[in-house]
């Protein structure tokens, strides 16, 4: 469950394809998911105090596997984001419900927290990869589909549990006073989150919309950023200090985003110093103020519902900020770098009837993309034979795609740039958290 | 202490990691890693070395395109592409709520600046710039479209044009 935004993020520029629809539309299939856990993790936590974690777990994955099956099945954007939000509320029954039970399993609520954090954190490195390869070796349907037996799998050990419930009615009556969110913290997190989701789904669309990677290879860029979070979270224990560790933590994830709003040129190889900024910061920061969140704060399930309804907020609030943006400069850059490669056609020095016949090519292949930057190199097919008239369309060419590659590299810097905002916003709730347990 | 002092170090070394990844970025490029800019179609721009007729046919399509252009408020680049086939002059239209008559008034318009910019580069007498302007005002919008794409055909058959003129302009052309 903690890994579905980040599986599906490379499944969208697919899904936007086959179901033609919208940028803004298809971030929908985020959105909902995420504005539904943001609502529900609270009142699911609640609930599974009541009925037993157990139950609750096992309730909560049948529904998201159900409701995965649905996604699957989608052929229409409705359908999906429907199937979406019904996903989203089994999903924030279930890691809810399982935060409360994993001390039992694991010896002590901190131990607990320490895993859980990690199953998030595995889950956001393997996700990428996953959905890449999933994407683009079968189809944006197989996300879904596969975590119909992932969900009943890890149902599997659960129902033990639940019946174990069921039997002895073992439901904790006494419900404990669960005492005040930590505020600042559970801000920090949903801006830091916003932030993060903002790298990952901007970077993917990027990638595949912009410099038109396959989604395997997108998967294979983004990785680095989990895996860099994976890295920088042997850093975390040498500095105990959490609020240390989030303002660090807080700076890198902004610094990545400014390094990714400013990018020299359109080489995948130059995301990489960035997300590992980002890689590593998240990792800081996300356990620093998870761990200040749960801290000492009983039941974990009720604050640990408050951090994931925190952190997916933050995710919705950072969608929902960024897509009006970058949609809106994709558009606008897109048309500029077009005008710019035809103005390279135009002054070019090929002969005036290659240029009308150039113009036919390239018109075409803007048609056909729908929006999308298009890859312009087969408008040039097949080049001229005479040496001298080739070397100057080669040279032409290269320089269209540039003007492409420009106006699409470009379109993202103003959403990277609040991105990184968002993230130094993050600073103010921590530095206020100063005399607090932070 | 050493937990302080550690919490510090990471705090001034991640404020120096991001402050040195966006200054290297920004000093190779980063901020004008931006699609060139297109000029502005209404301004005349001077003709570049105009020898030969299909040199001359190229700057003079270009002119054209930047006197239509201009008259329609979209950029030469957007109209080039709008005229490359039938079906993108249609989808130009219909984007910018431009009708036959008004393109045809603007590609006309475009035809005469671009005689206008030939005579100024010296590459058109004016003796044969007057009647050129005089034909091209009243030219059909799909010859004059034909004209933007491939102006030799307007100047190596001029004579049709210009009628009993025509026969000087092969004499009169630099």
């Amino acid at each position: 469950v903690l890994a579905d935004s980040s599986v599906v993020v490379l499944a969208l520029p697919q899904i936007y394809r086959e179901l033609d629809t919208s940028v803004a539309g298809v971030t929908w299939v985020l959105v909902s998911f995420n504005l539904v856990m943001a609502l529900a993790a609270v009142p699911a936590a609640h609930v599974a105090r009541r009925v037993g974690p157990g139950r609750a777990a096992a309730v909560g994955l049948a529904v998201f596997a159900g409701a995965s099956l649905a996604c699957g099945a989608s052929s229409q954007l409705t359908t999906l984001i429907a199937a979406r939000c019904v996903q989203a509320l089994g999903g924030a029954a279930a890691v809810t419900a399982v935060l409360e039970l994993l001390p039992a399993t694991v010896g002590s609520e901190r131990r607990a927290t320490v895993v859980w954090a990690g199953a998030g954190a595995t889950g956001a490195a393997l996700g990428p990869a996953i959905g890449g390869i999933l994407t683009e070796l079968v189809s944006w349907q197989s996300i879904f589909l596969l975590q119909v037996p992932v969900a009943i799998a890890a149902a599997a050990p659960i129902l033990a549990v639940a019946k174990h419930e069921a039997a002895t009615g073992v439901i904790e009556p006494e419900l404990r006073d669960t005492g005040r969110p930590h505020v600042l913290a559970n801000l920090a997190l949903a801006m830091v989150s916003a932030a993060i989701a903002a790298a990952l789904f901007l970077l993917v669309l990027l990638l595949i919309e912009g410099w038109r990677l396959t989604p395997i290879g997108a998967a294979v860029v983004v990785t680095v950023m989990p895996l860099s979070a994976l890295a920088g979270s042997r850093l975390g224990p040498l500095v105990p200090s959490a609020r240390a560790r989030a303002a660090g933590g807080a700076i890198l994830v902004s610094g990545g985003l400014a390094g990714l709003a400013f990018l020299p040129k359109a080489e995948v190889a130059l995301t990489i110093p960035p997300q590992i900024l980002v890689g590593v910061g998240l990792s800081l920061v996300l356990s620093a103020l998870t761990e200040t969140a749960l801290g000492g704060r009983a039941p974990q399930a009720i604050h640990g519902g408050w951090t994931i309804s925190a952190r997916h907020a933050g995710v919705v609030v950072g969608l929902l900020a960024l897509t009006p943006i970058f949609t809106s400069d994709i558009a606008q850059q897109r048309r500029d770098a077009i005008d710019a490669g035809t103005a390279v056609v135009l002054d070019s020095r090929v002969s005036p009837l290659q240029k009308i016949e150039l113009a036919r090519r390239i018109e075409e292949r803007l048609e056909g993309e729908r929006g999308r930057v298009p890859t312009i190199g087969p408008a040039f097919d097949p080049l001229p034979t005479d040496p001298t008239e080739r070397a100057a369309v080669v040279e032409l060419r290269s320089e269209l795609q540039d003007q492409l590659d420009r106006g699409a590299t470009h379109a993202f810097s103003p959403s990277f740039l609040l991105g990184a905002l968002l993230g130094l916003l993050a600073l103010v709730p921590i530095g206020l958290a100063r005399r607090m347990d932070l | 202490v050493n937990a302080a002092l550690r919490g510090r170090v990471l705090v001034v070394g991640s404020i120096l990691a991001a402050v040195a990844l966006v200054g290297a970025y920004l000093a190779a490029g980063g901020s004008s890693y931006v699609p060139a800019k297109t000029q502005n179609p209404c301004k005349n721009r001077p003709w570049r070395n105009p020898e030969g007729l299909q040199q001359i046919a190229e700057q003079f399509s270009l002119s054209a395109l930047d006197g239509a252009a201009c008259q329609l408020g979209v950029t030469r680049e957007t109209l080039a592409r709008a005229l490359a086939t039938s079906g993108s002059r249609q989808r130009f239209m219909d984007r910018y709520g431009i009708d036959d008559a008004k393109l045809a008034k603007a590609i006309r318009a475009g035809l005469v600046r671009a005689v206008d910019d030939a005579e100024r580069a010296g590459a058109l007498s004016p003796f044969l710039a007057v009647p050129l302007r005089e034909a091209l005002q009243r030219i059909p919008v799909d010859e004059a479209i034909e004209l933007i794409r491939d102006a030799r055909s307007l100047l190596e058959n001029a004579r049709s044009f210009l009628g009993p003129a025509g026969g000087l302009i092969e004499q009169l052309l630099p």
